[in-house]
């Protein structure tokens, strides 16, 4: 089978997702093919912008905007530097798709907001969906965290101890915990998150929970309050309770990240973008520094497409856009170089605060988005790179994965059929 | 300070140690060990996993080849749920000089191990990994050999038998008085606190650091620590042990277990008897030599390295490495040094574990005027799980979740079904790659020597398996933070457990280890910020 198509897109995580809205948008004819559904589901489901001062990593960044233009000077190799010019109007559209998709973001007053997580560790984040936007807990007159039998995922006590301890929340705030049963069994997120999109299953926890509640409180759950994109299990929740309810930050699955990826891909399909998900891309035929098509497999057939641009948001190691041996990292499609360096790729402490090289490979990009080789030169014309595929990013640490996948794939998608071509 | 009592101290919390504690319970001696971190956290858990049928030391060492094939044949008996019958094979390469193997089978058929010749486009039909190129291969009984458990089984025997075990107890000092050994002085690692320990005898089993251990009671024992790196893949690679046909090297035996194949090992002379770090070249040199009998070797997929350190031991002064000796010496400090009261027990392997207790535990009792005679080749470690219960375990766990269970719990199989029966709630898998129930994670935690998450890990398997603990420690952490000793800093809990586990991760991060490497890190720093936690 042979396709045509102005702006292909291989990848479905975030920057995938962004670049394909933001060139349909534009009137491209987009066609978005993936392996599989993407790292995006595998993350908070929130926009991490950046988390910490550059002087003080410690200290919670208190404008993020600001921190980003200082870092774009002090490290011109950051995926930021790249896509400074559309952060702001990126960070716009994102919000005004999820507003138009009935998932609204909201951000902290321009500042980062302190969330916490299961375990009770709180981190910053620029943007979080309603249900995640827990305000200033320190203000907070109670916390109750509830938890569901079901679930071997989650553990309030766990949460509350360390919430307790991290000294956010006034000396006084009385913090209790409690579990729930929704019906009982063993459920995953994903199967609990589809009970409780069942009203007789949320008005049966609102009965346990109810005599808990202490006047003031906020209530924190595992993300787990509804299936679908537009869920209003959290909303619904927190009205019959008379309670604020919030999903906190959890190991996956959970489903804010997927609600995410869910509703972008909606929103894409809505705009006429072609998307085939279980299409493998297994290599590429360049020609004069041109990709004129790419070789993929999908439903056991080959598939042949060309395109006048295509994207490359096939995400890192964990995502599968970059692969390794002993010593050797290289792009999985093209086989765009990846710079190792010479020093180890991983630090001794698990926990380093200087992070792991592994996790900043990736591959370097013009302003662009076209890979370059050590010299600069564009190695592919027609090929941009977005999200996770980038080097240079220390995302785990700096807490920027989600916000260099918006920028970048808004940029690639914006520029898409306007350079190069 | 706490005093306590004892006719017999036994250092070392290892195969040796408990497999003397067991001989001595069985002979009605009342004993307590003494370890300075958890049971088998050492050596005994840091090799193979192989049962050796002997074959490798045949033509260099042949009385240690005659002992352990009579002592694989004496664990299959008595722990036959610690050991799985694979079967071994030695297969020679053009590479390797054909006159060795006739100079191997004769060296074997003397010792007493069968090796009959197999024919070698079977083998290969059955062992696809296996290179095409084997020109010669023989069968030997190798096994495939569960250290923590022939561990444990070795405690709980001699608890049944009035035994006591102190782990997280080090050594601080060795009291004599008048030429005699009077009793110990222990700090417990965990408090600080210190505790001692009067006896008649103290018996040195501490492994590498046997030389430590006499130094304080002021005695020469020249122990040779040797590193051995060895790397496991995810993988049953093949069914059998495979060895290579030549003279024993680094990185020339393969060994199954359950899921995994252990591949080593390398031989380095260190100082420090804690070394256990495996080296990133280390390895990438074990994967070249294996590569020479599985051809396909780099395509699998690693989950970790790790290291332990043999104490090697050969009277006089030895460099150490490939050309000591693998034979026991039990060294009567009386006699050699003129302190009564004290007996070290030095060098070995651990297929020969029993052995060595039997004649350690021989001279000790002369020494204390007790005739019982041993008991341990006889006794079975631990009574079998019948099928009645397998198959209640089979209700509650599924299938291979029941077989895991049973062949890990052994005795305590029946308690920890029980429990779910009672409660299904607890019969939810918390570590999903080893199939590790709630249950059986809180049966370990209740066992009275589990203070770390590592201890869990090592009692039920939790967090060995392909994800290496990223999603199971939190759930192990969550599950267990009600109990005193895990209610405290989960930071630390967790950092411990992590960190231990990347350690392993280190020296293997490419391909498919990478992206889990990667998922972990995205998990504690991105999703928990674990790394500003405090």
């Amino acid at each position: 089978m042979n396709k045509y198509t102005d702006v292909l897109i291989i990848g479905a995580g975030l920057s995938g997702l962004m670049a394909a809205a933001k060139a349909a948008e534009q009137g491209k004819e987009v066609m978005l093919v993936a392996k599989g559904m993407g790292a995006v589901g595998l993350s908070s489901g929130c926009i991490d912008l950046w988390g910490y001062n550059l002087e003080d990593p410690n200290q919670v960044c208190q404008d993020p905007l600001a921190e980003i233009a200082r870092l774009c000077a002090v490290n011109p190799q950051h995926p930021y530097a790249r896509v400074r010019d559309v952060l702001e109007e990126s960070l716009l559209f994102f919000r005004r798709v999820c507003q138009e998709n009935g998932n609204p973001y909201l951000d902290h007053r321009g500042g980062n907001w302190l969330l916490p997580t299961a375990l009770g560790t709180l981190r910053p984040t620029y943007l979080a969906p309603a249900s995640m936007a827990v305000g200033d807990l320190q203000q907070v007159r109670g916390v109750l965290v509830v938890g569901f039998r079901e679930l071997k995922d989650f553990y309030p006590d766990v949460l509350a101890a360390n919430l307790k301890k991290s000294g956010v929340l006034q000396a006084d705030c009385p913090l209790n915990t409690l579990m729930v049963c929704a019906g009982g069994g063993e459920l995953t997120p994903n199967t609990l998150a589809y009970r409780l999109e069942n009203p007789a299953v949320v008005d049966r926890i609102v009965d346990q929970i109810k005599p808990h509640l202490l006047p003031g409180a906020v209530l924190l759950l595992p993300p787990v309050l509804g299936e679908r994109w537009d869920s209003q299990v959290a909303k619904n929740l927190a009205e019959k309770l008379g309670h604020p309810v919030y999903e906190v930050t959890n190991i996956p699955p959970a489903l804010p990240g997927q609600r995410l990826q869910q509703m972008l891909l909606h929103h894409v399909k809505g705009q006429g973008v072609e998307v085939v998900i279980g299409c493998t891309v297994n290599g590429a035929r360049v020609a004069d520094k041109r990709c004129t098509e790419v070789l993929a497999t999908g439903a056991g057939k080959p598939i042949k497409i060309s395109a006048k641009t295509v994207i490359l948001a096939t995400g890192s190691f964990l995502g599968g856009g970059l692969e390794s041996k002993p010593g050797k990292a290289w792009e999985s499609i093209f086989g765009l170089p990846v710079e190792t360096g010479h020093e180890k790729w991983s630090a001794r402490d698990f926990l380093s605060m200087a992070g792991h090289l592994f996790n900043q490979m990736g591959i370097k990009v013009n302003e662009h988005l076209r890979p370059v080789d050590k010299t600069g030169e564009v190695i592919i014309e027609n090929v941009m790179v977005t999200g996770a595929n980038l080097a240079g990013c220390n995302h785990p640490i700096e807490k920027c994965g989600n916000g260099v996948a918006v920028a970048s794939g808004y940029k690639a998608g914006k520029l898409a059929g306007e350079v190069g071509e | 300070m706490e005093t306590d009592k004892a006719q017999v101290v036994v250092i070392g919390g290892g195969a040796t140690g408990t497999g003397i504690l067991r001989d001595l319970a069985l002979r009605g001696i009342p004993a307590i060990l003494v370890e300075q971190g958890d049971l088998a956290h050492g050596t005994s858990s840091r090799f193979h996993g192989l049962l050796h049928s002997g074959a490798r030391y045949a033509v260099k060492d042949k009385e240690a080849a005659r002992e352990c094939i009579e002592e694989n044949m004496i664990l299959r008996r008595i722990a036959p749920n610690c050991v799985e019958l694979t079967g071994g094979l030695f297969v020679q390469l053009p590479e390797d000089d054909p006159q060795y193997a006739d100079q191997w089978i004769t060296a074997c058929t003397e010792a007493g191990i069968s090796c009959a010749e197999a024919d070698v486009q079977e083998l290969i039909k059955k062992n696809p990994v296996l290179s095409p190129n084997v020109t010669r291969a023989f069968k030997v009984p190798d096994c495939a050999v569960d250290g923590f458990r022939i561990l444990w089984g070795n405690v709980n025997s001699a608890r049944r038998y009035g035994a006591r075990v102190l782990t997280y107890h080090r050594v601080s000092a060795i009291h004599q008085s008048n030429g005699r050994v009077t009793g110990v002085e222990l700090i417990n690692q965990l408090n600080g606190q210190k505790r001692s320990i009067e006896c008649e005898m103290v018996i040195n089993a501490a492994g590498p650091w046997g030389g430590e251990v006499a130094a304080m009671a002021g005695l020469e024992v020249n122990v040779i620590k040797d590193k051995g790196t060895l790397v496991a893949y995810n993988h049953r690679l093949m069914n059998m042990v495979v060895n290579r046909l030549r003279p024993p090297g680094d990185g020339d035996i393969f060994v199954p277990h359950g899921t995994i194949t252990i591949l080593g090992t390398t031989s380095t002379t260190v100082d420090d008897p804690g070394c256990t770090k495996p080296g990133h070249d280390e390895v990438l040199a074990l994967i070249k030599i294996g590569q020479e009998m599985v051809p396909e070797l780099e395509s699998y997929r690693l989950i970790r390295a790790f290291a332990g350190v043999r104490p090697l031991y050969q009277a006089g002064n030895a460099t150490g490495g490939r050309s000591v000796t693998r034979n026991f010496a039990l060294l009567d400090h009386q006699q050699r040094d003129g302190l009564a009261g004290m007996v070290s027990i030095v060098g070995g392997k651990f297929t020969t574990f029993r052995l060595m207790a039997e004649k350690t535990v021989d001279l000790v009792a002369s020494k204390l005027g007790v005739n019982a005679p041993c008991r341990t080749a006889r006794e079975p470690l631990m009574t079998p799980v019948s099928e009645e219960l397998l198959e209640r375990g089979k209700k509650v766990f599924g299938v291979p979740g029941a077989r895991k269970a049973a062949e890990r719990l052994g005795d305590s199989f029946a308690q920890v079904v029980e429990q779910v029966e009672k409660n299904p709630d607890k019969g939810r898998i918390l570590c999903e790659c080893e199939v590790v129930s709630l249950a059986e994670i809180e049966h370990a935690a209740h066992s009275g020597d589990s203070f770390t998450l590592g201890d869990i890990r090592r009692k039920t398997r939790m967090g060995m398996g392909t994800c290496q603990g990223t999603f199971c420690s939190y759930r192990t952490l969550g599950a267990l933070s009600g109990y005193p000793q895990f209610a405290g800093n989960h930071w630390e809990y967790l950092t411990k457990f992590l960190q231990k586990r990347w350690k392993g991760m280190r020296p293997v991060l490419w391909g498919q280890q990478l992206r889990e490497a990667q998922l972990s890190t995205g998990i504690y720093c991105t999703l928990f910020a674990m790394e500003r936690m405090r």
